[in-house]
């Protein structure tokens, strides 16, 4: 819990620095945000809680100038605040730190921090000792030369976070910051933003994990659809009302593995039978990439996955999951090590081989790699699989709508028709689609699945589960990769962690080891 | 110019074929026209009888008109590579180069494969074969170097266009490669006159109508590119391809195979115009002789948005554009070069519009 | 090879690349920015040209020379309106310019001069540096120059130190790598990439004056011959670097200038063949080259917030 030296007393009769009344915002026909109104108080740390899709990030991009609202007005320090864009808020003393980064790799922390500061030739010395300093203040240690490309993702953040302090903001706002960082920075993460609140200043912080409102904020606003459905001046006592708020359900009704996305980690996982059989389907034997550079990625990973066995591999994302999931997919030819499906030798074959052999894939960046968004619905359904509806060359188009219809309806992927636009779908849809796709190959026996419920609202993810569970009765061996502790815990039936592409142990999914698997994740060896 | 201004309220009724990726391409023709017969004016010769010229030597004559024809199928050939390889994303600005060595391979055989006493047409089919697979070759050689090295094939094609008409230079200038034998100091740069049985039949055997065998082949080869595109496995896997490579491949579309079939078929097409060129109008291999016709019928494929009938569209309208161009020139004292700056008009205007046209479509 | 020979080949190479030097650096800049101007050789053209009319009718080369910018700054415009505000497909739009350049100089230079005419133009001077342009044999064939290719120089390394040492050269580099944070820093990335075209514009401008009333005093139609082409081989070669594609241009500089000292060799080599070398080497240069790490990030691609 937060530590009684940093609290600081939020003076509630002070005037707000930032308020904003009935703000709607409207792309195209949606509404992202319908009239919402917010007041951002100096000195507190303010949580916007909603799920994926509840307008958060508007409101985040409203604030920051980077839309301009519909409707509504918004006022800064007592006086009307209508931002022309992003530079426009950042001169006015509102600086914000984006969900995805905005670093240019190539560059040192030093040029990151300068770009767009000051005119004429650089002073590299001076902001390096500028850097020194905030890092002290607020515990934010840099090496001011490092090239950003040789940082981790928690040291790419604090360079973030140091390029908008630099800036001494009157208004801190923060997008989602934990979604990518070991609990260990995650801790440090919030002691900043206290220490931020504290200097008398305003930190606005994105999130949907309750822990992380129970551990820092002073007051939340939950919205859901656009809209601020209600807001709490004591957080911690109104959990369950704001997980309702959030929801808008009884936490009881949901399915265990989509509550503990949630970050709900006290519900217990949805019983399922053991695995069936003892017989290997997957079989992966030291497996190890190195890069172009040639740092080792994966290092000599060796896993067998049962029949019917749910397999998670845990690890914050950018310590060989990855690599892992692509040299499974065909994707890259591994450095050294070997992987198997039964008998089968598959190691460096083509995707199109490995599917054939039955294995089935859904790739974590489902538009990079997951389908086509310029092709419609029906081709990328059977994407993989064209060639059975093709005849001399010639494709049968009717025959690839109507299966596609047949999928469409198993799988409850909603949209206009087998022939929209791929791109028009939701991103719900789009992953049930991909799913589908890669669940029906005729003789699958294993299933990879990466990140397969990232950005998914709770409906959809629900969905996902069932599918996997289901493809895992009838004896597919599936291999869930996943940056969510919470979700594997209650998915899987075994746990591996990976640390900097190496296994760090392994442990059955049970919700009481979940400290364990945290520092297994930190690189603790178990 | 007004016709610009007009269009946009013509533009609101999208059902009822006014849409704007037909709309605008002709608001872009009719602008460049505008500023064409504008400049006319500039230079000062009476635009009245710079457009009886124009006419004159488009259809003004059975010659003229078949002029015409030959040169739209050059262009459309080229037009129907452009638009194949750029269903896959790739960009082939080698019809240039591609045009060159066709000529260069159906004047080679033409002229000393003993094809004068084949029969069943063989004297000139075994040529144009040769150009088809040369201008494969050179188009084969930008995708391979894609493969391989990940080269751009926009900066290889160009670079091939430059050394494919070198070559013909020298092939031309060198009496151990295709120049005439030196009887004089004063033979010229080029080939021998291809033999008689070498030449395409023409479909009305008049020489007053020159239009040879090219125009049904082309039409033709409209259908069958059409038919790939739209309704084939290679079409679908051309057009995965071109807009994400990466989950093409991840679903089992060799992406490597497929770039190379495309680039390659738009370079035969091209070898293919080389040797209608050659096998059809000109009959001796000269230098300059694929006279800017590649980076026309890449204006005709650019043009048509990626339809078979816009290529053709297009490329009748270039072809009637030089034809009239040349005999401006000749006549009305009109620069061809005029063409040209029309020509260059419309991409840019085509280039800039493809946004608005793209948003439009998606509503 | 005699000394002699041997030092004219290293003046009329460097004379041969200079253009290209030029030219190159300016698209470099941009490229590094991410914007791909395949409109520098109608840029470079359109200079020639213009700066070749001006010199011609002012009797000045210098005013020549200031024409010939003047002329491509609504080229640079035009290229900069069409990539980044209309984000229309930067190499489709190139070329087009390239076509409507060569057609509108085509047609006005047969305005102005007739079909065959090859008027004499007054050019600019050349200048013989102190010292280095006293060296025997060598002086005079390497250090004699015209002084464009000296201002030419200057401007590069200027352009270096810009790149390196200023915020300017920050904001270029990030606005290639990662528009994103350029944007969000506060500064516009349409501005800097409206002001790199504008740079190459320049530069290429200087290259086109620099073929027309620098070297050869004279405007031949269609006279570029795809040295634009070559100054973004050369980019590729150089590896979006400074040195990089200095050296990728002398090398084609030099490839060039084998077509007048190897017949002065007497060495029998096709003419078409010398002619073709410059190119063959680009494209063994860009063809041999594996992957694209190195380009910017979002070269060709404009940007959206």
């Amino acid at each position: 819990m937060r530590s009684a030296s940093l609290a600081n007393v939020v003076d509630v009769a002070a005037a707000p620095l930032l308020s904003l009344s009935e703000v709607t915002k409207r792309f195209g026909g949606f509404t992202a945000l319908s009239e919402v109104s917010l007041d951002l108080r100096p000195g507190e740390v303010h949580c916007i809680l909603g799920e994926n899709g509840a307008g958060k990030s508007t409101l985040c991009n409203v604030i920051f100038g980077v839309y301009q609202p519909d409707g509504g007005a918004m006022t800064y320090r007592g006086a009307p605040y209508q931002p022309s864009g992003p530079a426009d808020a950042l001169a006015q003393g509102i600086a914000m730190v984006h969900q995805h980064f905005s670093l240019v790799g190539d560059m040192t922390v030093v040029d990151n921090v300068l770009l767009g500061r000051g005119r004429g030739v650089l002073n590299r010395k001076e902001c390096a000792r500028q850097l020194a300093r905030l890092g002290e203040d607020y515990g934010l240690p840099l090496d001011p030369f490092a090239k950003i490309d040789d940082l981790s993702v928690g040291e790419r953040q604090r360079v973030e976070i140091v390029k908008c302090l630099i800036r001494d903001p009157q208004l801190f706002v923060l997008d989602e910051p934990t979604a990518v960082l070991l609990p260990d920075e995650i801790a440090s993460l919030l002691a900043v933003c206290r220490r931020v609140a504290a200097s008398g200043r305003a930190v606005v912080l994105v999130t949907h994990k309750l822990a992380e409102i129970k551990e820092v904020a002073d007051r939340v606003t939950v919205l859901r659809g656009g809209r601020t459905v209600v807001t709490s001046d004591a957080p911690t006592r109104d959990i369950d009302m704001l997980v309702r708020a959030m929801i808008h359900g009884d936490v009881a009704e949901l399915d265990g593995a989509a509550a503990s996305t949630l970050g709900l980690g006290n519900v217990e996982p949805v019983g399922r039978q053991p695995p069936r059989s003892k017989v290997e389907a997957l079989q992966i034997d030291g497996l190890t990439v190195r890069d172009r550079q040639g740092v080792t990625r994966l290092d000599n990973f060796t896993l067998t996955v049962d029949r019917g066995e749910i397999v998670g591999v845990a690890g914050v994302e950018g310590n060989g999951q990855s690599e892992l999931a692509a040299v499974l997919a065909g994707m890259v030819t591994p450095t050294s090590g070997r992987y198997y499906l039964g008998e089968t030798d598959l190691t460096g074959r083509s995707p199109k081989e490995i599917t054939a052999a039955g294995v089935g894939i859904v790739s974590e960046d489902r538009h990079a790699v997951g389908c086509v968004l310029g092709m419609s619905l029906a081709e990328n359904i059977y994407l993989n699989r064209l060639d059975e509806f093709t005849r001399f060359g010639f494709l049968n188009r009717t025959a690839l709508q109507r299966e596609a219809t047949t999928l469409m309806q198993r799988f409850d992927v909603r949209a206009r028709g087998p022939g929209a636009p791929f791109s028009s779908l939701s991103g719900g849809n789009q992953q049930k689609a991909v799913l589908a796709r890669e669940i029906t190959l005729p003789n699958l026996s294993c299933l990879v699945a990466s990140q397969p419920t990232r950005g998914l609202d709770v409906g959809a993810v629900a969905a996902v589960y069932g599918h996997i569970r289901d493809a895992c009765s009838r004896g597919i061996a599936v291999l869930l990769v996943s940056s969510e502790l919470d979700e594997l815990l209650s998915v899987a039936d075994r746990i591996v962690v990976l640390y900097r592409g190496r296994i760090m142990g392994t442990c059955a999914a049970d919700v009481s080891r979940k400290a364990e698997i945290g520092a297994m994740m930190a690189g603790q060896a178990q | 110019m007004t016709a610009v201004d007009d269009k946009p309220s013509a533009v609101a009724a999208p059902r009822f074929g006014l849409r704007p990726s037909l709309l605008i391409p002709l608001a872009a023709v009719a602008f460049a026209a505008a500023v064409g017969l504008a400049l006319i004016a500039v230079i000062g010769v009476p635009v009245a009888d710079a457009i009886a010229a124009f006419v004159d030597g488009t259809i003004g004559s059975p010659y003229a008109l078949a002029a015409s024809l030959n040169r739209a199928c050059v262009f459309a050939l080229v037009g129907f590579g452009f638009v194949l390889a750029n269903r896959a994303n790739l960009t082939n600005v080698g019809g240039e180069g591609q045009i060159a060595v066709g000529g260069i391979a159906a004047t080679a055989v033409a002229l000393y494969g003993h094809v004068a006493g084949l029969p069943l047409g063989l004297a000139f089919i075994l040529p144009t074969l040769a150009a088809v697979i040369a201008g494969a070759l050179w188009g084969g050689i930008a995708a391979v170097l894609k493969v391989r090295s990940g080269t751009n094939e926009v900066i290889s094609t160009l670079l091939l266009s430059f050394i494919g008409v070198w070559l013909l230079y020298w092939c031309v200038q060198s009496p151990a490669l295709l120049r005439k034998p030196m009887t004089s100091s004063a033979t010229l740069p080029e080939s021998l006159e291809i033999p008689d049985a070498a030449k395409l039949p023409l479909l009305t055997g008049d020489y007053g109508f020159p239009v040879h065998l090219g125009l049904p082949l082309t039409l033709i080869l409209a259908v069958v590119v059409g038919v790939i595109l739209a309704r084939t496995l290679f079409g679908v896997r051309l057009r995965a391809v071109g807009l994400n490579p990466v989950a093409a491949y991840r679903a089992g579309i060799s992406t490597t195979r497929t770039i190379v079939v495309a680039l390659s078929a738009a370079g035969a097409l091209g070898g293919l115009a080389g040797a209608l060129m050659l096998l059809g109008e000109q009959y001796t291999l000269k230098d300059g002789f694929s006279s800017g016709y590649g980076f026309d019928g890449l204006v005709a494929g650019l043009l048509s948005r990626g339809s078979i009938p816009g290529v053709i569209a297009a490329s009748l309208l270039f072809g009637f554009l030089r034809s009239g161009g040349i005999n401006m020139e000749m006549t009305a004292a009109v620069p061809t070069a005029l063409v040209v700056v029309i020509q260059g008009l419309i991409v840019i205007t085509l280039a800039g519009a493809a946004l608005f046209i793209e948003k439009w479509e998606r509503r | 090879m005699s000394w002699e020979l041997f030092a004219v080949f290293i003046g009329s190479s460097i004379r041969l690349a200079a253009p290209l030097l030029l030219a190159g650096i300016g698209e470099m800049v941009s490229e590094r920015a991410g914007v791909l101007n395949m409109s520098i050789e109608g840029m470079m053209l359109m200079s020639a040209f213009a700066s070749a009319v001006g010199a011609w009718a002012t009797g000045d080369p210098l005013l020549g020379l200031l024409i010939g910018i003047l002329s491509v700054v609504p080229v640079a415009l035009l290229q900069a309106f069409l990539s980044n505000t209309l984000r229309a497909n930067q190499i489709v739009s190139g070329i087009g310019i390239n076509i409507l350049v060569l057609g509108a100089t085509t047609l006005a230079h047969r305005e102005i001069f007739g079909a065959r005419s090859r008027a004499e133009i007054p050019g600019l001077a050349k200048i013989k540096l102190p010292l280095l342009g006293d060296i025997p044999i060598i002086g005079p064939a390497v250090f004699e120059q015209v002084w464009l290719l000296y201002a030419g120089i200057v401007l590069i390394v200027i352009t270096a130190l810009v790149l390196r040492y200023t915020s300017l050269g920050l904001a270029i580099h990030a606005a290639g790598a990662e528009p994103k944070a350029v944007d969000k820093s506060g500064l516009s990335v349409t501005f800097v990439r409206y002001g790199v075209v504008l740079l190459a514009g320049l530069m290429a401008a200087l290259a086109g004056a620099f073929l027309s009333i620098g070297d050869i005093h004279t405007f031949t139609e269609g006279m570029t011959r795809g040295a634009g082409y070559l100054a973004i081989a050369s980019v590729i070669f150089g590896k979006w670097r400074i040195g990089g594609t200095t050296l990728a241009c002398l090398l084609f500089g030099a490839a060039t200038a084998l077509q007048f000292q190897l017949p002065a060799l007497g060495i029998g080599v096709p003419n078409a063949l010398l002619i073709m070398l410059p190119y063959l080497m680009a494209l063994l240069a860009v063809g041999g080259l594996v992957g694209r790490q190195m380009a910017p990030a979002t070269l060709g691609e404009p940007y959206r917030r």
